[in-house]
């Protein structure tokens, strides 16, 4: 059906032909190509800074970090014992070359807390459940997000349609922090619907939730973006093609505006990606769940200074890249932003 | 009433949920003047009298708990977004005027600032001081609140340099100081203004945040203990998770209702 039957084709000289995509799509891959080395380029150096910055700060700022460690009671003998364990006895240049070294290699060092396991194997185990609740969370609210804007534009909801659209303008305000902890009481301790994500028995259901509420400002975004580039596309002479060829709402909808609309919405995900970052890392707090955040969190409380600088920079690593990600899918999609 | 004077009514009128917030906020917090004052035998106390939100942990006043630690919230948003306008418009509208090297470095150095995670940075600053205040958290979000006043402002001088108005003031030999004065800041002035109340409804959440898993001040008086206070209490006393999280939602809401209604003030 799509040929559309003896109608006479556009000329030779225009018509798509299978190279002519392969060269399109080749010539498009290297942009991104381009893009992406660009972008790295700049994710190094805001990092570079951001563990710079974790460097100078424990050892420039007023105070003695053995302090901070031990407490200030212990004697000068254990603080001078952990600074030559931590390498602070020597001159801060010599201190940031062996940072930097580790840097590279990825070995920071022995956490304070357990001594004999490296910092960043500690950041390694911590990823994984970080990981897991942030990808669950990405695809969950993309998806989400996708239906709440088809069901906004759709004819299915009829005057409906509007309250879809007036709901998400209110998620979109709504800060995770306030919803989060008010719906895990409601949902898991008063109507017991779901699990605590907490609870070591909770399995697959904790964490489920919890990606659930993480999706939700992801969503919501994603539903406020699609919506209006569905609404641009709605008036689009493609449309009007699709639907005189006797194509359902669904047809139109899904197939034939949804994929026209792709760029926005991989805009709009790849730049919330930072942002639930940092949700996760509150969500990791509330529930009590191991992680990424869990970590930094608990090496910043006890001062367990190589797992927290490990932690963090893994955590600036993840951040950067997602920038990355975002900055490289807007300027492939977005003919504006090319220079 | 001129269909003008309605729309500037209707955008000040945005600005009476954050009002009314700072007013309600002010009468909890008269109450007393120690939020952090302990009454053991009245915690995690549900409302009663005397006590109209109840008490939270180690029989802590909910409403001046609550009370106090919106109004230092919002002052904190509104002294670093302030912070963060003062700095970035005269940098930015300089950068957009003078085009060239010294813009493409500016609006490099806002890339750079805008891609950096303040929590991250929160806590390599905060890991480093035995006790974190509140003037070390404000001087975290300053290093990064001033980026988005910038790249505002050098977008809007760009357009302001090349408007119609400010080639007439140049072409009538005004001076270039005298047109920046009067020409072109006059009217740079509202557009990146709206972006007060933006930066400070983020402000207020990052603070929570920061307080919520940990890193808010010493002092335990900060919207975001208060929610710590709330979800560790979850199971016997909820009303102080309620107190918490509407506190959060109110001051956010409302900087973002103001912050609407100066976009509508500013553009109509």
């Amino acid at each position: 059906m799509a040929g559309g039957g003896g109608a006479p084709g556009p000329p030779a000289a225009t018509r798509r032909h299978p190279a002519g995509n392969v060269a399109r799509a080749s010539r498009v891959l290297a942009r991104i190509a381009r893009e992406a080395l660009g972008r790295t380029v700049a994710s190094a150096g805001v990092l570079f800074a951001l563990a710079t910055l974790v460097f100078l700060a424990l050892r420039l700022l007023p105070g003695d970090p053995a302090a901070l460690v031990l407490g200030e009671q212990a004697s000068e003998a254990d603080r001078a014992a952990l600074r030559a364990r931590l390498g602070m006895d020597r001159p801060l240049a010599v201190q940031y070359a062996v940072f930097l070294r580790g840097l590279a290699t990825l070995d920071l060092g022995d956490s304070l807390a357990r001594p004999g396991v490296r910092a960043f194997a500690q950041v390694a185990d911590a990823l994984v459940p970080t990981a897991e609740l942030a990808g669950l969370a990405v695809t969950g609210g993309a998806l989400l997000g996708v239906a709440l804007a088809l069901g906004s534009v759709g004819p299915w909801l009829g005057a409906r349609r509007e309250w879809v659209h007036r709901a998400v303008l209110v998620l979109a305000a709504t800060p995770l922090l306030a919803l989060a902890p008010l719906a895990t009481w409601a949902l898991a301790v008063e109507l017991r619907w779901v699990p605590l994500p907490g609870d070591p028995e909770s399995r697959f259901g904790g964490v489920a939730f919890a990606a659930g509420l993480l999706s939700l400002p992801l969503a919501a975004q994603v539903a406020r973006i699609a919506r209006a580039a569905l609404l641009d596309l709605g008036r689009a002479k493609f449309l009007d093609v699709a639907r005189a060829k006797g194509g359902s709402a669904a047809r139109v909808w899904i197939v034939h505006a949804l994929p026209a609309a792709s760029a926005p919405i991989a805009v709009v995900v790849a730049t919330q990606l930072g942002a639930l970052l940092g949700g996760a890392v509150v969500l990791e707090r509330l529930f009590e769940r191991p992680g990424l955040g869990s970590l930094m969190l608990a090496a910043y409380a006890s001062r367990d200074l190589p797992v927290l600088e490990a932690s963090v920079i893994a955590a600036g690593m993840l951040f950067v890249a997602a920038q990355a990600a975002a900055a490289a899918v807007a300027a492939a999609v977005d003919p504006r932003g090319r220079a | 009433m001129s269909s003008e004077a309605t729309r500037r009514a209707r955008a000040l009128a945005a600005l009476g949920p954050l009002a009314s917030l700072v007013v309600l906020a002010a009468i909890l917090a008269a109450r007393s003047a120690e939020p952090g004052r302990m009454t053991l035998e009245l915690a995690w106390a549900p409302p009663g009298p005397g006590r109209p939100l109840g008490s939270g942990d180690a029989g802590l006043e909910l409403g001046a708990l609550v009370g106090h630690a919106t109004l230092r919230a919002l002052g904190l948003a509104a002294v670093v977004s302030c912070v963060g306008f003062g700095v970035g418009l005269p940098l930015g509208a300089a950068a957009g005027l003078a085009r060239g090297r010294a813009e493409r470095a500016v609006l490099g150095v806002c890339d750079l600032v805008q891609a950096f995670p303040t929590f991250l940075l929160a806590l390599a600053v905060l890991s480093a001081v035995a006790t974190p205040s509140r003037l070390h958290i404000g001087l975290v979000f300053a290093v990064t609140a001033w980026a988005p006043f910038a790249r505002l402002a050098a977008a809007q001088a760009r357009v302001l340099a090349d408007a119609q108005f400010v080639e007439a003031a140049r072409a009538l030999g005004v001076s270039r100081f005298r047109t920046v004065a009067r020409h072109v800041l006059p009217n740079l002035l509202g557009t990146v203004a709206i972006q007060l109340g933006t930066s400070a409804a983020g402000l207020v959440l990052g603070e929570a945040a920061l307080g919520f898993v940990g890193l808010g001040p010493a002092d335990g008086v900060s919207l975001g203990a208060l929610l710590e206070q709330g979800t560790l209490g979850m199971l016997r006393a909820p009303h102080v998770l309620a107190v918490g999280a509407a506190a959060v939602a109110a001051a956010s809401f409302s900087l973002q209702l103001a912050s609407e209604g100066l976009r509508r003030w500013a553009h109509g």
